[in-house]
């Protein structure tokens, strides 16, 4: 009997997380910029939903799972590249050779998929996800405080920090 | 407005997520200013067509099923640990056993039955209390670690709190929103340890609230997530690297209390907090 309930659990998970299997690859893939690593913590952030699934009550299923999914991304980026995580903070990265580059011509290269992925890789982890987090799933800055646990006045911040080195690293790759 | 605030607040308004009076702010500045009217457009066009051809890296055919494959995996390895579950609803067959016991001393038979069924329902009783100690100093050790690593973060990064405030109902609906559970924030600034603020933290696989308070100069981050239903456990005291650590449980929480005070205040502060607890 506890075997039927249990696969019930399952059944009922899968219906409210699996329609966010998208959006849990596409953030765990930008964290980690490395297909398996992104499949395999995928995988093990939908285990550990799982087990705490029980503790989900809200109406928010995406945000809650991709909470997790960046937990667990972060997880592995700790252990396995230290390196990743000391730029974090580097605001002084120096990208040289741009200020010429006008953003009348940024503008005509905004649509390169190729050359947006090159610079967005060149982020720190905590840029990548915010504009995974924004651009591509559209959610609210409350949503985004949660997610990427931080106080919700400092999404805008952050963000405009990120855009701004996007921009910027547009521009270095433009200017080559 | 001046055009440092007008670019500061920028993104923000690009994104709808600023308040109606700050949205009028900017809008009059824009249109009284070219120049940042300008670099508004510049930037807007820019964002909205970046944000467009960002590649969306969609789940690859097969991660589903290697997922929903790993879930039943995990029920069917939890399956012989549901037996150990189900003892609570094997005591109603104790006393029917009893009950078989009269009519078999009636009837003068089964009494190898009877003692064999006796000596299961015994066996489960006791594997049933044994199992989560035998499992518990592991897990406890490794939740120890981190909740020693959280209360040194806490303190290290500049992060005690996300909601400064020693007035506990400013402190509970901060928390409330952003959990899936409403934990009891009391201010025990009357008995010598004053609420700080509270923060959001991540312990042992779920999101926790993290209350600070404070100890003189120093700093007690109570750790409070949901108690397994029915889970009962006595008060546990663990030193580790000169941090103190206190455990206990009552009918809805798990409490971790961490601090480099002295065991007995974090004894005192256990009594004080548990004082304070609204009745239910």
């Amino acid at each position: 009997m506890t075997q039927r309930r249990e696969q019930e659990d399952v059944g009922s998970f899968e219906e409210v997380m699996l329609p966010h299997l998208d959006a849990a690859h596409n953030l765990a893939r930008w964290l980690l910029r490395n297909d398996q690593d992104a499949q395999d913590v995928v995988q093990e952030a939908y285990l550990r939903a799982f087990k705490s699934f029980a503790g989900f009550h809200g109406s928010n299923g995406r945000a809650w799972l991709l909470t997790i999914v960046r937990n667990t991304s972060y997880t592995l980026l700790k252990k396995n590249r230290a390196v990743d995580l000391t730029t974090t903070f580097d605001e002084e990265i120096h990208v040289a050779g741009h200020e010429s580059v006008s953003p009348a011509t940024i503008l005509e290269h905004s649509e390169d998929a190729e050359l947006i992925k090159e610079a967005m890789d060149e982020l720190p982890s905590e840029f990548r996800e915010i504009l995974a987090l924004r651009h591509q799933e559209g959610l609210s800055y409350k949503e985004i405080s949660e997610i990427a646990q931080i106080p919700p006045g400092t999404v805008m911040s952050r963000l405009a920090r990120a855009r701004a080195k996007l921009k910027e690293y547009l521009a270095a790759r433009m200017s080559k | 407005m001046t055009c440092d605030e007008a670019i500061k607040l920028m993104d923000g308004y690009l994104d709808g997520e600023l308040d109606p009076i700050a949205n009028q702010t900017i809008e009059q500045h824009l249109r009284e200013c070219q120049k940042c009217d300008e670099a508004y457009k510049t930037h807007s066009a820019l964002i909205r067509s970046i944000g467009k051809a960002t590649p969306y890296y969609k789940a690859p055919s097969g991660l589903r099923e290697r997922i929903q494959a790993s879930l039943r995996e995990e029920i069917a390895e939890r399956s012989p640990r549901s037996v150990s579950r189900n003892i609570p609803s094997l005591f109603p067959s104790l006393i029917q056993s009893k009950q078989s016991e009269r009519r078999a001393v009636l009837f003068g038979t089964q009494w190898n039955w009877l003692a064999l069924a006796a000596a299961i329902v015994l066996a489960a009783i006791i594997a049933f209390n044994l199992a989560p100690r035998l499992r518990r100093p592991g897990a406890d050790q490794f939740l120890a670690t981190q909740l020693i690593a959280s209360h040194v973060r806490s303190l290290m990064a500049n992060h005690l709190t996300d909601v400064a405030s020693s007035d506990q109902h400013t402190v509970k609906p901060w928390l409330d929103a952003k959990l899936d559970f409403a934990p009891v924030v009391v201010d025990l600034s009357s008995e010598g340890f004053p609420l700080v603020g509270g923060r959001l933290d991540y312990l042992d696989n779920r999101p926790v609230a993290a209350l600070v308070y404070q100890r003189r100069k120093h700093f007690i981050n109570l750790f409070v997530w949901p108690a397994e239903s029915g889970s009962v456990s006595a008060d546990k005291r663990i030193t580790r690297q000169g941090y103190q650590l206190l455990h206990w449980v009552d009918s809805d929480f798990n409490y971790w209390a961490v601090s480099d005070v002295s065991d007995n205040d974090l004894q005192a502060f256990k009594q004080v907090f548990e004082k304070q607890l609204p009745r239910r």
